[in-house]
C-alpha cells in the first residue's frame, strides 16, 4: 500500500513541479513563489473520509514521510554533523529529522541495504539545534549577491556587484575603493601581481634550493647559501618575498587562504586553489577548537619509519560510548556539545539506567553529563595534568595497569598478545644531567651493528634500532618487526656499561607523576584526594572496557598539550586502544579515489610545488631558518602543529614572518570564536596591513562585516560535502551532504557555465580568470574537467559508490527504478544548475549512476552496526605504535623561552609566551573565567535560528552565589566582565563602534566556586544583530540577535605578543580557560 | 475553587518552562464563525483500520533502537481500530538529557507560531555546591482520562477521542481560553497569530533587486497538517486565535510514525505506545518501574507517566 502511493506521487509531483520550478527562477524573492505553488497542490486523500477529526474541513493527510519528499543530507549546524533528512513542503524544508540510515541518529542504524520507501518512514534523532537548520538556510539576512565595500572597514557600508566584476577586480587589482574617502589613491595588488611564480619548473629550482638553506646546520654555510641563492636567481629575486630569506618562499605566499568549518570534498577544491596559486599558506581553525587534543594525539601517534619518527596523524581517540563499562569525561560535555549530543547520548543514557555503564565527570561547571555521572570531580581549570599526574602515580603504585599491554615493545610482541597497538613504555631514554631526551638506539652503545635498509623512497639509511631492557639485559627492538616479540622491562632506571644513564619511558613517566604528593596534587586541582583514588580506582576495574575520554576541557590552555598527554598517557596504563569498550577512533570511506583509481580526484596536473614558511610557523624548526635570531623568537613556531587559528591574522599584523597581501577567508568568525577576538578586528581594519580581504559567507557576519568583498555562499542545506567522522563512530562511514533545497544566493556563469555563487564558483572564477590549469579543462587529467562544482562532487560520491577495489567489487548496490523515481521526484524543486540528472549521470557514467544515486538516497555510505566489532575488539583498530615517551617531541624548543621541550606527561602552569607565570594579570581579577556551550547553541551561526531563541532568550553569567557574596553581586544584576588586558570591558568592534561586555548574573550551585562561566553562542554584533547598508538602504538588524553576552574579548591578551590570545606554544591551542576577571556592576 | 498555593505551583511551572506567552493577556484576535455547540462524533471502526508496514517488513536487527520497535507495536495498533488502542506516554527522566529536542520537534512539525508551545521541558537545580543535581521534566498534554480542559468548552470544540487523546476542533474553538485556565498543567497555550520573521531584514524588502534575501521565510507561510487537515494561517486562519495543545500528533500515527517529540528524543527518554497491547514496550515499562504522574491529587488520571 504504502509502496503504490509513493510511486503515484512521485509521478504526479515530477508534472507539477516543472510550472513551480521555473516560477522560482523568474522571481526575486523565494518566498513570493512559493505561495502561489502551493495552491495547485492539493491532496488525493481530500477524498477520503475524515480519518481523525469528523468536521467541515476536508483532509490532507501527512505525505512527508514518502521518499519523494525527503532528501537525506548531513546537519552541519554543529560539526557533530549528524545524518538528516530534509522533508520538503511545496518544495520548501519545513522539517528536519534523522537520517535512519546514518548511525549518529539511531542505534542500531538500519542496515545500509534497507529499502528506502522504508527509511522514509523511518526517523532518527537530532537535536534542536539540527532541527532548526532549515532556519540558517532560509535567514532573511542572506545574502545572494557578491558585497562590495563601500565605506571603511567594518563600517557596514555595501554596495552589491556582478559576480564578474568582484572577480575581475580581485584578479588584476587596481585603485579598487576609489570613491571611500582616504583610498583615492590605494593601490590593491590583485592575485595576478602577487602570484609572481606561475611556472611549476621554475617552482621546483627555487624551492630545491631553498630547502637546502633550510637544511643546512652550519651558520656559515648558511649564509653562503643564501649569496648563491641571490647569485643564481638573480633574475628572478623580484618574485621572492625577501632575497635576503630565501626560505620564506615566493611572493605566491603572500596570498593567505583561510577557513573556519571546512568539511571534505570543500577543502579539497580550496587545497587545490591554493596548491594552483602556488602558496604554502591555507590554514584552518582547529586550535580554536580542540587543537592540542589533536596535536598530542598526532605526536602520540608518530611512527618509526626508515629511521625516523614521521606519519603522525592529526586525530584523536574518544572512548567507544556504547561499550565502554567506565568511562572518566574530563572536560568533555557531550549531552551539549564535543561531537556528542544524538551520537553519544543514545549509546550512554541507556546503559547509564540499566547499570551497564557507570561516569564520572571532571569539569569546573556541573555539567548536564555531571548530571548523570556517579561523581562530580569539579576541578580548577588549567590543573589536568595535576589530576592525571595524581591519577597516573596512583594507578602504578598500586599495580593496576596493563602490564602486558605495556610490556609490549614491538608489533610482535602486539600481535602475540592479542593487541594491535602498542607503546613505547619500555624502551630506553637517554637520561643527561637528570633529563630525558633521545631514545638509545642499539647501534649507538654497541649492541649491535647498524643495518643498512632502504627507505620508502629507495634511498639507502643505516637503521640503528630501539633498546628495552628484557629481564635486565638491553635487548634491540625492531618497532614494526612482526616475527621477534620483545616484551620488555617497565621501570628501568640504570647505567649502560658504556656509562649512558638511560630510563624507561614507564619511569620517566612515573617520576614525573610523583614531582608531588597525592594530596599536593588534589590541592592544586582542587579536588579532593579520595575521588581521586575512587575514580582511579573505578578506571582500573573494568579491564580494557574503561576509558578517559576529554575533549576542549583539557585542551584549551596554554598548558594543553601536556595535559592532553596526561589523559591519553592513562589511557596507555589501561591498556584499552582498539578494545571494545576503550579507546576508539574514526574510519571514513575514501571519496578521492585513491584507492580504486576510479576518478583520481587528488590529480592536479595545475599543482605549483609551493614552498616556504608557512605565514603561521609551522612545520619547520625555527632554528634552521634564515629567521633565526635567538630566544625569544618574536612570535612562536609551532614544528608539531598546524591550523593555529589564533596566529593567522595576528602574525599578519607583525608582518612576520612576512607581510600578507591577500586573505581569504571561508566560514570563519576568528573576530567572535578567538579569546582576544577583538585583537583580530584591529589588525583586519588597518588596510596598510591587509590590502585585501575576501570572505566566502552566507551572511554579513561577525568577521566578513570586515571584508572587502563578501561572496554569498550556500548553506549546508544547499551544498555538497563530505562530513567525514568522529573518533566515538566505530563503524566505518562517510555521510554525504547535498543540495536539498532551491539555492538561495544568484547565478553566475563560470567556464560558461551557470550556477549559484558559492564558495566553489568563487574558486572557479578566480581560477579561471587568473588561468589556473587545475580547473577547468582536463583539470584531473585528460577529459576530466572541473567546470562545475558537480564535476567534482558527483565523480567523489561515484568513487564512494564504487568503493575502494579497483574491481568494484566492494561496491554499493544499484538503485532499483523506484528508487531511481523517487530520488528523481524529492529534488524537482531543485533548479537546473543544481541538480540535472541528465548532466549527473554524465559525470558519474552510465555504469556508477545507480551507486550514486544509491548512496545519494541514503546520505552517504555506512557500514552496518555489527561490522564494527571482531569479538572483544574494534573492527577498524588504530594498529600502531603509541609514543607514551615522545622523541620527536624532546627534540623540539620552545621558542619563547629557548628550553627544551618535554616528551612526556608532565605537569606545567600556566605561562605567557615568554614563560611566566600571569601573575601580574591576576592580581585584583579573583575570578576564573570560563565558557560553555548550551546544546541550543553553535559558537558563531545559530543566532539566526528563530526556534532557537525562546528556549534561552539570552545567556547569563554563571556565578555561585557564595563568590557573589564575596563581591557583593545580586542575582539577576548587570555586570561588566573586565580582565587586566581589557580593563575597559568592551568589544572595539572598529570604525568607532564598541559593544560592551555586560551580562546577567545568574546565581546558581552548578558552578565551582572562584569560577564563572557563559554560554558560546550570543552577544552578536553581526550576523543580522546590527544595521548595515546596501546600495544606499538600511536593512534593519534584529535586536534579538544581538542580546546576552559573549565575553571573549576580556580573555587575556598575550603580555609578550600583544595581539593575540594566549597560547600552548607545544599543541597550538588557544587560552580559553585560564583568564583571571572581575565584575563590575552596571545596575 | 484552586487554592493558592496550587495556582502557585502552575505559576512556576510556567515560567520553569520559559516560554508560555500566554500570560493573562486577553484573546483579541477570536474570530468567530460557523462555530455549532453539537458533540463531535469520531470516527470508529473499520474507516479507522491502518494497514501499515514500513517497519513490519523490516526484519528486526539484534538491540533494536527502541524507535524502531516502537513503530512496529505503532502498526500493530493502527491494525485495530481506534475504539480498541489506547494511547499513553511513558517519560524516563533518568533518560532525558534536558535538550530540547522534542521541544523543538514539535514546533516544527505542527508549525506552531511564537508563544504556542505543546511540549516544553522544564530544567531543575537543586542541592548546594559540590552536592547538585539538576532535573529535567519534559512535560506534553497527558491527555487525562477526566481532562478538566474538556467541559468548560462552551461550544464543544475540545473532547477526548476513543484512543484517549484530547483533541481541538479549531474550526469550532472561539478563543475563549476557558480550557486555558482549567487545565492544571499548563498544557494549553493560546495562537496570537505572531510571526517568526515578519520583522526581520526589514528595509531590504521593497528594493528590486536587492543583494539581502528579506522576505520572510518561506516556511512560515505553509499549512500545517495538525489532525490530518491543511491549516493554513493566512489571513487569520484557523488555528489563529484558537487553543492549541499536544494531539499525540495524531497526524503522525495514521501514517505510522510516532509523535515527533518521540522519534526526536536523543536519550531515548520519552516512550509512546498502546496500552492496550499487552507486548508494548510502554506496558512494560509502566508495569516494572516506579512510575508517577503529575499532581496526581486533582485525580485528572494522565495518561502521561513518569519514571523517576
Amino acid at each position: 500500500m504504502v509502496k503504490e502511493e509513493v510511486m503515484t506521487k512521485t509521478k504526479k509531483k515530477v508534472t507539477i513541479d516543472k510550472s513551480r520550478r521555473s516560477f522560482l527562477a523568474g522571481g526575486a524573492l523565494l518566498g513570493a513563489g512559493l505561495a502561489v505553488a502551493s495552491a495547485s497542490d492539493t491532496d488525493a486523500n481530500q477524498k477520503q473520509q475524515s480519518s481523525i477529526i469528523n468536521s467541515s474541513r476536508p483532509d490532507k493527510l501527512y505525505d512527508l514521510l514518502d521518499a519523494s519528499n525527503q532528501i537525506n543530507t548531513v546537519c552541519l549546524q554543529c560539526n557533530t554533523g549528524c545524518g538528516i533528512k530534509a522533508k520538503l513542503q511545496d518544495g520548501v524544508i519545513v522539517k528536519i529529522d534523522g537520517n535512519p540510515y546514518n548511525p549518529w541518529t539511531m542505534l542500531p542504524q538500519l542496515p545500509f541495504k534497507t529499502p528506502l520507501e522504508n527509511a522514509a518512514a523511518i526517523e532518527g534523532s537530532i537535536c534542536p539545534k539540527g532541527q532548526s537548520g532549515l532556519q540558517s538556510a532560509y535567514d532573511p539576512y542572506r545574502i545572494r549577491k557578491v558585497l562590495k565595500r563601500a565605506g571603511k572597514r567594518g563600517e557596514s557600508k555595501w554596495q552589491s556587484i556582478s559576480f564578474e566584476q568582484a572577480i575581475k577586480e580581485i584578479v588584476e587589482g587596481g585603485k579598487l575603493f576609489a570613491t571611500i574617502p582616504g583610498e583615492e589613491n590605494r593601490n590593491v595588488e590583485g592575485l595576478n601581481q602577487i602570484a609572481a611564480v606561475r611556472d611549476a619548473k621554475l617552482m621546483k629550482i627555487l624551492s630545491t634550493d631553498a630547502k637546502a638553506i633550510l637544511e643546512e646546520k652550519d651558520k656559515e654555510r648558511k649564509k653562503a647559501l643564501v649569496e648563491e641563492f641571490k647569485l643564481k636567481h638573480a633574475s628572478e629575486l623580484d618574485k621572492m618575498i625577501d632575497p635576503n630569506h630565501p626560505d620564506l618562499g615566493p611572493r605566491n605566499n603572500q596570498i593567505v587562504v583561510a577557513w573556519g568549518r571546512l568539511k571534505g570534498g570543500r577543502s579539497n577544491l580550496y587545497t587545490r586553489f591554493a596548491d594552483s596559486m602556488g602558496t604554502i599558506n591555507a590554514h584552518g581553525h582547529t586550535t580554536v577548537c580542540q587543537g592540542s587534543l589533536y596535536f598530542t594525539c598526532k605526536a602520540i601517534s608518530e611512527q618509526y619509519v626508515d629511521g625516523k619518527f614521521s606519519g603522525g596523524a592529526k586525530f584523536y581517540w574518544q572512548a567507544d560510548t556504547e561499550n565502554s563499562k567506565f568511562v572518566f569525561f574530563v572536560g568533555a560535555n557531550l549531552f551539549e556539545g564535543n561531537y556528542g549530543p544524538p551520537n553519544r547520548s543514545v549509546r550512554l543514557t541507556k546503559n547509564l539506567v540499566n547499570g551497564e555503564t557507570k561516569i564520572a565527570v571532571a569539569d569546573p561547571r556541573f555539567s548536564k553529563l555531571a548530571a548523570k555521572a556517579w561523581k562530580w570531580l569539579p576541578i580548577k581549570p588549567g590543573t589536568d595534568a595535576a589530576l592525571a599526574s595524581a591519577m597516573i602515580a596512583w594507578i602504578i603504585d598500586n599495580k593496576r595497569y596493563d602490564e602486558k599491554f605495556l610490556a609490549n615493545a614491538n608489533k610482535a610482541a602486539a600481535t602475540a598478545t592479542g593487541e594491535t597497538s602498542w607503546t613505547n613504555a619500555t624502551w630506553l631514554v637517554e637520561v643527561k644531567d637528570g633529563k630525558p631526551g633521545k631514545l638509545v638506539r642499539a647501534a649507538d652503545i654497541g649492541l649491535i651493528q647498524p643495518e643498512t635498509r632502504k627507505t620508502k623512497d629507495g634511498k639507502e639509511y643505516q637503521e640503528k634500532f630501539m633498546v628495552a631492557m628484557v629481564q635486565g639485559v638491553p635487548t634491540v627492538v625492531d618497532p614494526n618487526d612482526t616475527k621477534t616479540p620483545v616484551m620488555g622491562d617497565l621501570f628501568v632506571d640504570t647505567k649502560l656499561p658504556d656509562g649512558t644513564h638511560v630510563k624507561s619511558g614507564l619511569q620517566i613517566v612515573l617520576e614525573s607523576s610523583k614531582q608531588k604528593t597525592l594530596k599536593e596534587w588534589a590541592e592544586i586541582a582542587g579536588v579532593k584526594e579520595s575521588d581521586i583514588i575512587d575514580v582511579a580506582k573505578e578506571l582500573t576495574s573494568h579491564g580494557k572496557r574503561a576509558a578517559v575520554d576529554i575533549h576542549r576541557g583539557p585542551a584549551q590552555h596554554t598548558n594543553g598539550f601536556y595535559n592532553v598527554l596526561g589523559w591519553m598517557t592513562i589511557n596507555m596504563l589501561l591498556g584499552n586502544y582498539d578494545a571494545k569498550g576503550g579507546m576508539a577512533k574514526a574510519t571514513t570511506y575514501d571519496v578521492m579515489g585513491a584507492k580504486s583509481k576510479l576518478f583520481e580526484l587528488g590529480n592536479n596536473p595545475g599543482k605549483m610545488g609551493a614552498f616556504g614558511i608557512s605565514s603561521i610557523r609551522h612545520g619547520v624548526d625555527y632554528e634552521k631558518t634564515t629567521l633565526f635570531n635567538g630566544y625569544p623568537a618574536k612570535r612562536n613556531w609551532y614544528p608539531l602543529s598546524s591550523d593555529i587559528y589564533e596566529e593567522i591574522i595576528p602574525s599578519i599584523g607583525d608582518a612576520y614572518p612576512y607581510p600578507v597581501k591577500a586573505l581569504f577567508l571561508y566560514m570563519g568568525a576568528p573576530t567572535y570564536s578567538l579569546p582576544a577576538g577583538q585583537t583580530n578586528i584591529k589588525i583586519l581594519c588597518d588596510l596598510e596591513k591587509l590590502p585585501l580581504f575576501v570572505c566566502s559567507d552566507i551572511i554579513v557576519g561577525t568577521t566578513s562585516m570586515y571584508a572587502d568583498y563578501i561572496f554569498p555562499d550556500l548553506s549546508f542545506l544547499e551544498r555538497w560535502e563530505f562530513q567525514g567522522s568522529h573518533p566515538s563512530m566505530t563503524c566505518k562511514v562517510q555521510p554525504v551532504r547535498q543540495p536539498a533545497m532551491a539555492p538561495i544566493p544568484e547565478n553566475c556563469k563560470v567556464f560558461d557555465t551557470e550556477m549559484p555563487i558559492a564558495f566553489e564558483s568563487m574558486l572557479l572564477g578566480i581560477a579561471e580568470k587568473m588561468n589556473l590549469k587545475g580547473f577547468g579543462a582536463d583539470a584531473f587529467g585528460p577529459g576530466l574537467d572541473l567546470k562545475h562544482y558537480d564535476d567534482f562532487y558527483i565523480r567523489a560520491v561515484a568513487n564512494l559508490g564504487f568503493g575502494e577495489k579497483p574491481d568494484g567489487s566492494d561496491g554499493v548496490p544499484d538503485a532499483v527504478e523506484k528508487e531511481m523515481d523517487a530520488f528523481i521526484g524529492a529534488r524537482r524543486s531543485l533548479p537546473k544548475t543544481v541538480f540535472d540528472p541528465d548532466r549527473w549521470k554524465k559525470i558519474a557514467g552510465e555504469k556508477v549512476w545507480p551507486k550514486v544515486v544509491y548512496v545519494l538516497n541514503r546520505g552517504g555510505r555506512f557500514e552496518d552496526h555489527d561490522k564494527a566489532y571482531k569479538g572483544s575488539r574494534l573492527a577498524h583498530p588504530y594498529g600502531k605504535l603509541l609514543n607514551m615517551y615522545q622523541e620527536k617531541t624532546a627534540g623540539t624548543i620552545h621558542s619563547g623561552t629557548g628550553k627544551r621541550n618535554a616528551g612526556h606527561s608532565q605537569y606545567i602552569p600556566i605561562m605567557d609566551f615568554h614563560g611566566k607565570e600571569p601573575t601580574e594579570l591576576r592580581k585584583g581579577h579573583d575570578l576564573v573565567l570560563i565558557t560553555h556551550r548550551s546544546i541550543v547553541h553553535t559558537k558563531s551561526r545559530t543566532i539566526t535560528n528563530q526556534w532557537l531563541h525562546p528556549l534561552m532568550p539570552e545567556n547569563h553569567v554563571l556565578i555561585n552565589p557564595l563568590d557573589a557574596k564575596k563581591f557583593n553581586l545580586t542575582d539577576g544584576q548587570k555586570v561588566k566582565v573586565v580582565s587586566a588586558t581589557n580593563p575597559s570591558g568592551d568589544w572595539d568592534l572598529g570604525a568607532g563602534a564598541t559593544k560592551p561586555m555586560v551580562g546577567l548574573l545568574k546565581f546558581t550551585q552548578t558552578m565551582r566556586p572562584g569560577v564563572i562561566s557563559f554560554a558560546l553562542g550570543f552577544g552578536h554584533w553581526a550576523t543580522g544583530a546590527t544595521d548595515i547598508s546596501v546600495d544606499g538602504v538600511t536593512i534593519r538588524g534584529d535586536s534579538k540577535r544581538a542580546t546576552g553576552i559573549h565575553a571573549n574579548a576580556a580573555m587575556w591578551i598575550d603580555p609578550a605578543l600583544k595581539n593575540t590570545c594566549m597560547l600552548d606554544p607545544v599543541g597550538g591551542s588557544v587560552s580559553f580557560y585560564d583568564t583571571h576577571v572581575k565584575l563590575v556592576p552596571t545596575s | 475553587m484552586k487554592k493558592v498555593n496550587e495556582i502557585m505551583d502552575r505559576r512556576e511551572f510556567i515560567t520553569a518552562g520559559g516560554l508560555v506567552g500566554a500570560g493573562a493577556a486577553v484573546a483579541g484576535l477570536a474570530i468567530v464563525k460557523d462555530r455549532s455547540g453539537s458533540e463531535a462524533v469520531d470516527p470508529t471502526g473499520d474507516n479507522t483500520v491502518r494497514k501499515l508496514s514500513a517497519v513490519t517488513n523490516l526484519k528486526p536487527q539484534a538491540n533494536e533502537d527502541d524507535h524502531v520497535r516502537m513503530q512496529r507495536e505503532l502498526e500493530r495498533a493502527m491494525a485495530k481500530p481506534v475504539e480498541k488502542r489506547k494511547w499513553i506516554m511513558v517519560i524516563d527522566t533518568r533518560r532525558c538529557v534536558g535538550c530540547q529536542a522534542c521541544t523543538i520537534g514539535c514546533i516544527a512539525e505542527n508549525k506552531l507560531p511564537p508563544g504556542v508551545v505543546y511540549r516544553p521541558v522544564i530544567q531543575k537545580e537543586l542541592g548546594e555546591y559540590p552536592n547538585v543535581a539538576l532535573h529535567f521534566l519534559p512535560r506534553p498534554c497527558m491527555q487525562c482520562e477526566k481532562p478538566s480542559c474538556v467541559p468548560v468548552c462552551p461550544v464543544k470544540a475540545t473532547w477526548k477521542r476513543p484512543d484517549g487523546v484530547v483533541v481541538v476542533d479549531y474550526d469550532k474553538c472561539i478563543g475563549c481560553r476557558y480550557c486555558l485556565n482549567a487545565c492544571p498543567y499548563s498544557a494549553r497555550t493560546s495562537d496570537f497569530g505572531r510571526d517568526y520573521t515578519i520583522a526581520e531584514a526589514t528595509g531590504a524588502r521593497d528594493v528590486k533587486g536587492a543583494p539581502i534575501y528579506g522576505a520572510p521565510a518561506p516556511w512560515e507561510g505553509l499549512p500545517s497538517n495538525e489532525y490530518g487537515k491543511s491549516w493554513d494561517r493566512k489571513n487569520h486562519g484557523s488555528p489563529v486565535g484558537n487553543a492549541r495543545k499536544c494531539h499525540f500528533c495524531l497526524h503522525r500515527l495514521e501514517k505510522g510514525i510516532l509523535p515527533a517529540c518521540v522519534t526526536t528524543c536523543i536519550g531515548r527518554a520519552t516512550y509512546f505506545g498502546d496500552s492496550r497491547d499487552p507486548d508494548s514496550l510502554v506496558t512494560e515499562l509502566i508495569t516494572k518501574n516506579n512510575v508517577q504522574t503529575l499532581l496526581p491529587h486533582w485525580d485528572n488520571k494522565p495518561n502521561c507517566y513518569y519514571i523517576v
